[in-house]
């Protein structure tokens, strides 16, 4: 029952899921993390290091958002459509800990260098808002349909 | 006068050894078998919540995952379903753990009814992106004791084949999971670097979740230092390959704190605390059985 029920569902119809968790070690990774940006600040879709991302640090813990869930939904979203956007944005509006709110949301990468360190950078993705339309006018100009 | 001593095999029968059903019974058997039952019930139920809660905030569907490749699990989202659907499958899993089929005809199919309709509740949460592995051993523990009381009229019976159900998955899910390392990355899966991308990856979920971190003493010793990084995951990578170890009733317990170890080493090096997991371990991981009826034995079988 095991092996049947991995192999027709792609290791993944819980609770008979395979723990394939760990395995692809050494692989970069892809990773999310959101800064709160003010309405003033200039909006740049420049990759940073991850430690000179502008705006100021913010908890998605605080509107109730699992850090995975965001990671995934920004890692593994293909096309980044007006649907997808609004979705997003419910997601980490639909609890805010404040009003207004505007929160720049970032992909985050890693690798192993040759010199075995770990190089870090930030992709600006999606700016959502309580004060904003979620609409791809706010996404990162290469990510737009 | 012949000292007749019986050396026990150190791997005899699986069957035997997962379930048990001939070896006699005892207070402290029953006691555990209510106790392992409710914390299973009570996990499942907390998930169904958990789970049935945060669905409420998911507006699309990024990746579809186990039911919802089959069935467009949309019809959950965007309204009060998952709320109802925890009530239910509280209500069932309730009624499973007071005996419901004493009163009504195919009570013994609550657990297994509750079992489907988490299935539902997991696929409508788990539809963005990635599913977590942390409460696997709980649903697998229910739909153990699912299977028991479909197949068993003997409660005695349906208790051990419940909590063997479980021991035989605790021990072929770890195991897989060491088959899966060296199956994608060899025999240089435990290289330390693999720990200090990994370390560097909970920390950026640790920044989306609070907004800063601070990495503790340990995390930084591995970061310093490859050789303790590789020593973190060859442990771990041996302890997932030994898992099976848990089959079998002689060296049960040592495997168990072994995985126990591996959890902790998990949660200090990377920050995942798989909860749920560590608990059903130290449900399965020590003889409570047999340190209830040492502390209180039944009468009749004291001075045996």
């Amino acid at each position: 029952m095991y092996a049947l029920t991995v192999a027709v569902n792609l290791g993944e119809f819980w609770p008979f899921s395979i723990y394939p968790m760990f395995s692809q070690a050494g692989n970069p990774w892809s990773r999310s993390m959101v800064r709160e940006v003010s309405p003033e600040d200039s909006i740049s879709w420049e990759v940073t290091p991850l430690a000179d991302a502008p705006g100021q640090p913010y908890g998605v813990r605080s509107g109730g958002v699992d850090p995975i869930d965001l990671a995934n939904f920004v890692s593994k979203t293909e096309v980044w459509d007006q649907d997808r956007v609004a979705a997003l944005s419910m997601m980490l509006l639909a609890d805010p800990p404040k009003e207004p709110l505007r929160l720049m949301v970032y992909r985050v990468r890693a690798r192993l260098t040759e010199e075995d360190s770990v190089a870090i950078t930030a992709t600006p993705y999606v700016l959502v808002g309580t004060d904003l339309d979620p609409d791809i006018r706010h996404l990162n100009p290469e990510l737009r349909p | 006068m012949t000292n007749a001593v019986t050396k026990r095999p150190l791997f005899g029968n699986l069957w035997e050894n997962l379930f048990g059903f001939d070896r006699p019974d005892s207070r402290g058997q029953r006691i555990f078998r209510r106790v392992f039952e409710a914390f299973i019930g009570a996990a499942c139920i907390w998930l169904a919540w958990y789970w049935g809660e945060y669905t409420l905030r998911i507006g699309d569907i990024v990746l579809e995952l186990g039911l919802a490749r089959y069935i467009d699990i949309s019809f959950m989202h965007g309204n009060q379903l998952p709320i109802w659907n925890a009530w239910l499958i509280s209500g069932l899993i309730v009624l499973g753990f007071l005996r419901i089929d004493r009163w009504v005809p195919f009570g013994r199919w609550v657990y297994m009814v509750a079992f489907i309709l988490l299935l539902f509740q997991y696929a409508s949460r788990f539809v963005l992106g990635e599913i977590p592995h942390s409460s696997n051993l709980a649903g697998m523990g229910l739909l153990g004791f699912a299977l028991a009381e479909i197949i068993y009229r003997n409660r005695t019976d349906g208790g051990r084949f419940a909590i063997g159900f479980s021991y035989f998955f605790i021990g072929l899910g770890y195991t897989s999971a060491a088959v899966s390392k060296l199956v994608a990355r060899g025999l240089t899966w435990p290289d330390g670097r693999h720990l200090w991308m990994w370390i560097n990856e909970k920390a950026v979920d640790e920044i989306a979740r609070s907004g800063s971190v601070e990495l503790n003493a340990i995390q930084q010793f591995a970061l310093d230092y490859w050789w303790v990084a590789t020593a973190f995951l060859a442990f771990g990578l041996i302890t997932e390959a030994f898992a099976w170890l848990v089959w079998f009733r002689r060296t049960r317990y040592l495997a168990m704190w072994a995985v126990m170890g591996l959890h902790i080493g998990i949660w200090i090096t990377m920050d995942i605390l798989f909860a749920l997991s560590v608990y059903e371990i130290l449900l399965l991981g020590l003889p409570w059985a047999a340190f209830i009826d040492r502390l209180w034995p039944e009468k009749g079988l004291a001075a045996a």
